[in-house]
């Protein structure tokens, strides 16, 4: 015991002390934000103020209304055309316009299905809605105009609207939204992990093996101890990475809650982390995880480690025997999604307790609400398996580890790696 | 003097090759034993046996008078295997104390040991650099000084020569006959036959898996010998058939290679040429050379051994 925890601290202190974990740990959530933000601020970027004629025969559109729109709404300039309207219509560039919109005479009562907005170059869809959300307003105002309803009356008929919520009556949780959202976040981290971690350790194993230092500690400590020792030093690095970023989302949080004045950006976080985490059971949701997070790392880990021990330097050789461990990663992401669609699916329930896609299909129904939509049997069913599963692969990894890490030449096969398992040392 | 290391009947069987088949041998304490053989013979199976790292399939080892238990006895062993191995990015002192630990020895202690190591070989002020900033010989050093930090009672060293200069080489050599001297026993492994000879007090050779040669150095010798001497004297010697109790196979420069016939001895020999009326200026036994001996019994093995079915 004592010699795997002496792995276990070379494993975990050669890693967090590296540079690189302090600055992914760090640079993680800042471009997380800057994403979230970034992406914002260019859907904005893109679009355009259109400055549009509009040719008007059926003489609800006059000058004066438009005018009146242009200043409520400056996002777009609507132009009234009265004289000169073919050189519009031969070349609106050259007048200086980026469109037209010819208006056909029409009814009050009927109106027209379609406007045509010409231009020589398409512009985006954010842009053009905002004209036309201009042009309704405007036809709304038509027809209230003729049928004489005025700001009174106009209230009444758009003013109440009835709205349907969803409520779980039995379950402690937040609406489906929240749910949703918590499920994505935790199936998405796992599945982060569970890639960025696995590799980690097929590296560090692959390191070992070419590095010739194998040999050297083999003679002082059992191949299963040597691997077990690398498995649970690289999980606590990713457990303290992670326990990291909840220290910061847990400071910034305070800090804005108790600064007040803590700025728009921090007091927006406060708010919506506030509103989306009423009942929500938060403690239980991070025990799963962290239990999920554990099992599903112990379980791919070990696979990952197995292949590191049985190919050579050679990173294609890692990644070609490597991918049908990471399909079955992708594969429960591509689960995950359905099973947020409906949570109580029988894919989702069994999904959530076979052990390959158990630690992301479980996070992803588990905020949805335990023990209604996710019964007390099922999560323990889930957990026995998940458990059970990692003992299993874990044993099965030890046994190609310990005739892989002192086998050098040619890649094996999954065939022969298997052999390798069930063979008598 | 007692066996520190006995091997019985020991047999190590791969899917393609018998890598180890039926060997016993015994290595005494404080023995510098030479575990000799060609490529593929089966001597790194062998000593993974030794050093815990494969199970026997059948056989049995004693280690210092009892039944070899690998997990605790692993930590009087030490072992430097051919193929060398450190990690590259890990500081030199980290290193040492992490191997030292690994094998069973308390931080102070390993603190200390280490410390008096580095000073012996005047490696004090590596302990920050990393294994990638050594040279091949420094790291060898720092290897060596891993191995055998422990103190261990059984120390196996591949091939500890290689890629050394001949000043290190010595100090590594000095090092080994010091270690003997202070009762460590030692199994050297080496296809540097002129190394043997001049460190090992026994030798095994292996071949095919199977132990074709068990001896001290001078036993092996004398076994092989060809009964072969060469004679410095004043005229040109011939041999007659029948009369001479020699033949003469041989000759360099003034002096005559001659072998003596089966049933004479050196005597006979030099009775007969002092009855010639010369004046003798040598007359010394040619004994083979290791190098001849390992030749001799291993030539013409199949170099794709590897590749039989059993």
């Amino acid at each position: 015991m004592k010699k795997i925890w002496l792995i276990i601290k070379r494993e975990y202190l050669t890693r967090v002390r590296k540079k690189t974990f302090i600055i992914s740990t760090l640079l993680f959530p800042i471009l997380w934000i800057a994403l979230i933000f970034g992406m914002g601020y260019l859907a904005k970027e893109s679009v355009v103020n259109l400055k549009v004629a509009v040719i008007d025969s059926s003489g609800y559109f006059s000058a004066e209304r438009l005018s009146q729109q242009n200043a409520i709404d400056k996002s777009s300039t609507l132009i009234p055309i009265t004289t000169n309207a073919d050189k519009i219509i031969a070349d609106h560039k050259k007048e200086g316009y980026d469109g037209y919109i010819v208006i056909p005479a029409m009814s009050w009562k009927t109106g027209t299905d379609e406007l045509l907005l010409k231009s020589n170059k398409s512009y985006g869809s954010s842009s053009t809605t905002i004209v036309e959300a201009k042009l309704n307003r405007m036809w709304n105002e038509i027809k209230n105009d003729s049928l004489q309803i005025d700001a009174v009356k106009q209230e009444i008929l758009t003013g109440s609207r009835i709205k349907l919520k969803s409520e779980n009556i039995n379950d402690k949780t937040a609406n489906v939204k929240t749910a949703e959202g918590i499920g994505y976040a935790c199936g998405f981290l796992i599945y982060f992990i569970l890639l960025i971690y696995g590799s980690q350790v097929m590296m560090g194993v692959m390191e070992e093996k070419t590095n010739r230092i194998a040999e050297v500690i083999v003679s002082s400590v059992k191949p299963f101890q040597m691997m077990l020792g690398k498995i649970l030093g690289i999980g606590l690095v990713a457990l303290t990475q992670f326990f990291l970023w909840i220290a910061f989302v847990l400071i910034i949080y305070n800090v804005g809650k108790f600064s007040g004045a803590g700025g728009g950006m921090a007091n927006q976080l406060v708010g919506t982390m506030q509103s989306m985490f009423t009942g929500v059971d938060v403690p239980l949701i991070l025990f799963c995880f962290a239990f999920y997070f554990l099992g599903g790392f112990f379980f791919y880990a070990s696979l990952y480690g197995a292949i590191g021990s049985a190919v050579n330097e050679d990173m294609r050789e890692a990644q070609s025997l490597s991918f049908p461990i990471t399909m079955l990663v992708i594969l429960s992401i591509a689960l995950m999604s359905s099973t947020i669609a409906n949570p109580t699916s029988p894919i989702a329930v069994w999904a959530s307790i076979i052990p390959f896609s158990s630690p992301i299909v479980m996070m992803a129904r588990i905020p949805f609400g335990v023990p209604n939509t996710v019964p007390w049997w099922q999560l323990g069913l889930s957990m026995a398996s998940l458990v059970l599963g990692f003992m299993i692969t874990v044993w099965f990894a030890g046994k190609i580890y310990r005739t892989g890490i002192l086998m050098y030449g040619k890649k094996p096969s999954w065939k022969e790696m298997i052999k390798w398992a069930f063979r008598k040392n | 003097m007692s066996s520190i290391l006995e091997l019985q009947n020991l047999k190590k069987y791969f899917a393609t090759q018998k890598a180890v088949d039926d060997i016993s041998l015994a290595v005494e304490r404080g023995q510098i034993f030479g575990l000799l053989g060609p490529n593929g013979a089966g001597k790194t199976t062998l000593i993974r046996m030794i050093t815990g790292i494969f199970y026997p399939d059948e056989g049995q080892i004693t280690f210092d008078g009892k039944k070899f238990d690998p997990i605790n006895d692993v930590g009087h062993i030490g072992y430097m295997p051919e193929e060398r191995g450190l990690y590259k990015k890990m500081k030199i002192g980290e290193q040492a104390m992490y191997l030292a630990q690994l094998k069973g020895l308390s931080k102070a202690d390993a603190l200390k040991k280490i410390k008096q190591w580095f000073i012996k070989f005047e490696m004090e002020s590596w302990w920050n650099k990393k294994v990638e900033d050594l040279s091949k010989g420094m790291s060898q050093k720092l290897q060596f000084v891993t191995t055998v930090l422990h103190e261990p009672k059984l120390i196996i060293l591949d091939e500890p020569f290689s890629g050394l200069d001949p000043v290190n080489s010595n100090l590594i050599k000095d090092e080994i006959f010091s270690l003997a001297k202070n009762g460590s026993t030692i199994i050297f492994s080496t296809h540097r036959m002129e190394q043997v000879e001049e460190i090992c007090d026994h030798i095994a050779l292996v071949n095919r898996g199977k132990k074709i040669l068990d001896g001290t150095v001078k036993e092996v010798k004398q076994e092989f010998k060809e009964n072969l001497f060469s004679v410095g004297i004043d005229h040109e010697l011939s041999s007659v058939n029948g009369i001479t109790p020699f033949e003469i196979v041989g000759k360099k420069k003034d002096l005559h290679i001659i072998k003596i016939n089966e049933g004479s001895k050196p005597n006979d020999v030099l009775q007969y040429l002092l009855n010639q009326q010369t004046t003798i200026h040598s007359f010394n036994e040619i004994l083979p050379s290791l190098n001849d001996i390992f030749i001799k019994l291993v030539e013409g093995t199949p170099a794709a051994r590897q590749f039989q079915k059993i």
